[in-house]
């Protein structure tokens, strides 16, 4: 683009995740939603009054959790190339992204220059995986502890069930913090929700990546 | 620009501490238990709940109306009764704190329970020679559990209509539920309407659904 001046910038939009990617994100962020909210329900006395009728709520939270993994499972043999793609960009970390993640604590000198996906959300998405899988483990022994009694007394399933919870909250509450509220980056929830995002935008936050497009 | 595999790392290493938390939680808990006391009481109810979880069969919860409750005591005994809120407090108010464990893993510990021992209650209703078993019945339908005469007399056995200083809530079965210390919860009838005693052995509601009618801590269902 020729004589690229700052008010036409702004009107170009890049393309930022593709369709199988939004669909990942929106599978996992209804689930979840459903799973923590019908969870807390289960789980907290205080909720429970509110709503008494337990078989339910315990269903919606199996079967989100089905639907989870169910969905993933159709996504990976339609998409799999494609994610699995996304998978390794997310894993990857360079050294701008190391610096990244000091210069995200210290705050000292410049942002270091970042990709698609900064170090920071790579990190996030990494650590959401793992609790994914600690959830399932953890929620399907608490299920096999409460139905057969040779799992009981093995392992603190629901220790861990909570304990995850507890460090999902505010990495959930931060994230949609970061998406809807806060001015600089919420204009990112246009690309998970529409595919593109402004290239102005994308330069500021992602420009190793829009250099690329 | 050299690439390290960091996203791998994290994600092996959240798992790690899964694993670690599975099958040493209850170790490390036990020794993070002091944190527990840091937290401000208000918020630890609301947010841990004391570590209760609140299981019911069949919703709505049971309402405890004052003006209409009643406990009978009925079957195998000389003088069936029919006593009011008032009437059963009036047996007496025996304290004691003892954990709560249920059979799906969870316990709270030291809870103060406030209630009527059931020796108080056969002195009254005069059990019959004939009588080998209490059924607690809930006002919950068809929430049913049962203990042999002996168990109902053992140390810790209350009907508890109070507990942690206050009138038992309804979530806890109010007005009253069985405190069975030495069982696990499922024996701890709540929403308690009625007691019968009988000659013969009627299985709760979960033991129908295969759990262990002797249903010690420790020494049942699996454990």
């Amino acid at each position: 683009m020729p004589g690229l001046a700052a008010p036409t910038a702004t009107e170009t939009y890049v393309r930022r995740f593709s369709p199988a990617e939004r669909s990942l994100h929106w599978l996992l962020a209804t689930t979840f939603l459903a799973m923590l909210a019908t969870g807390l329900i289960l789980s907290l006395p205080s909720l429970a009054e509110v709503a008494a009728n337990r078989q339910l709520w315990k269903s919606v939270h199996l079967g989100a959790a089905l639907a989870f993994w169910l969905g993933l499972l159709g996504l990976m043999s339609a998409e799999g190339l494609e994610l699995r793609q996304t998978a390794r960009e997310i894993d990857s970390f360079d050294e701008d992204d190391r610096d990244w993640l000091r210069w995200s604590v210290t705050r000292e000198g410049f942002e270091p220059p970042q990709g698609r996906f900064n170090a920071g959300q790579k990190l996030t998405a990494a650590i959401v995986a793992g609790l994914m899988v600690v959830f399932t483990v953890s929620g399907v022994l608490i299920y096999l502890q409460e139905t057969n009694a040779a799992f009981r007394g093995r392992t603190s399933a629901i220790l861990v069930h909570d304990i995850a919870t507890w460090v999902s909250i505010p990495l959930i509450l931060g994230h949609i913090y970061l998406a809807t509220l806060n001015r600089s980056t919420r204009h990112s929830l246009r690309g998970m929700i529409r595919g593109t995002v402004r290239r102005d935008w994308a330069r500021r936050h992602h420009p190793k990546w829009e250099e690329t497009l | 620009m050299s690439e390290t595999r960091l996203g791998r790392r994290a994600f092996l290493s959240v798992l790690g501490l899964g694993a670690v938390g599975l099958f040493a939680g209850s170790r490390l808990s036990g020794a993070a238990a002091p944190l527990g006391s840091l937290v401000p009481n208000d918020l630890s109810n609301l947010v841990t709940s004391g570590g209760w979880r609140i299981y019911a069969i069949s919703p709505p919860w049971p309402a405890f109306d004052p003006a209409k409750w009643t406990l009978e005591v009925t079957g195998e005994v000389e003088n069936p009764l029919r006593l009011t809120y008032d009437e059963l407090l009036a047996l007496g108010s025996e304290h004691q704190t003892t954990d709560f464990h249920c059979v799906t893993g969870w316990s709270v510990s030291a809870v103060r329970w406030e209630g009527v021992r059931l020796a108080s209650l056969w002195e009254r209703a005069r059990p019959k020679s004939t009588a080998r078993y209490a059924n607690f019945v809930s006002m919950e339908q068809p929430y049913v559990d049962t203990l042999t005469m002996d168990q109902t007399t053992l140390p810790g056995v209350m009907l508890g209509h109070g507990m942690d200083g206050k009138p038992l809530s309804r979530a806890h079965g109010a007005p009253v539920r069985l405190v069975m210390p030495a069982m696990y919860g499922y024996k701890n009838v709540k929403w308690l309407r009625r007691i019968e005693l009988t000659r013969e052995l009627r299985p709760g509601y979960w033991e129908v659904n295969g759990y262990d009618v002797d249903a010690w801590v420790g020494r049942s269902n699996g454990y």
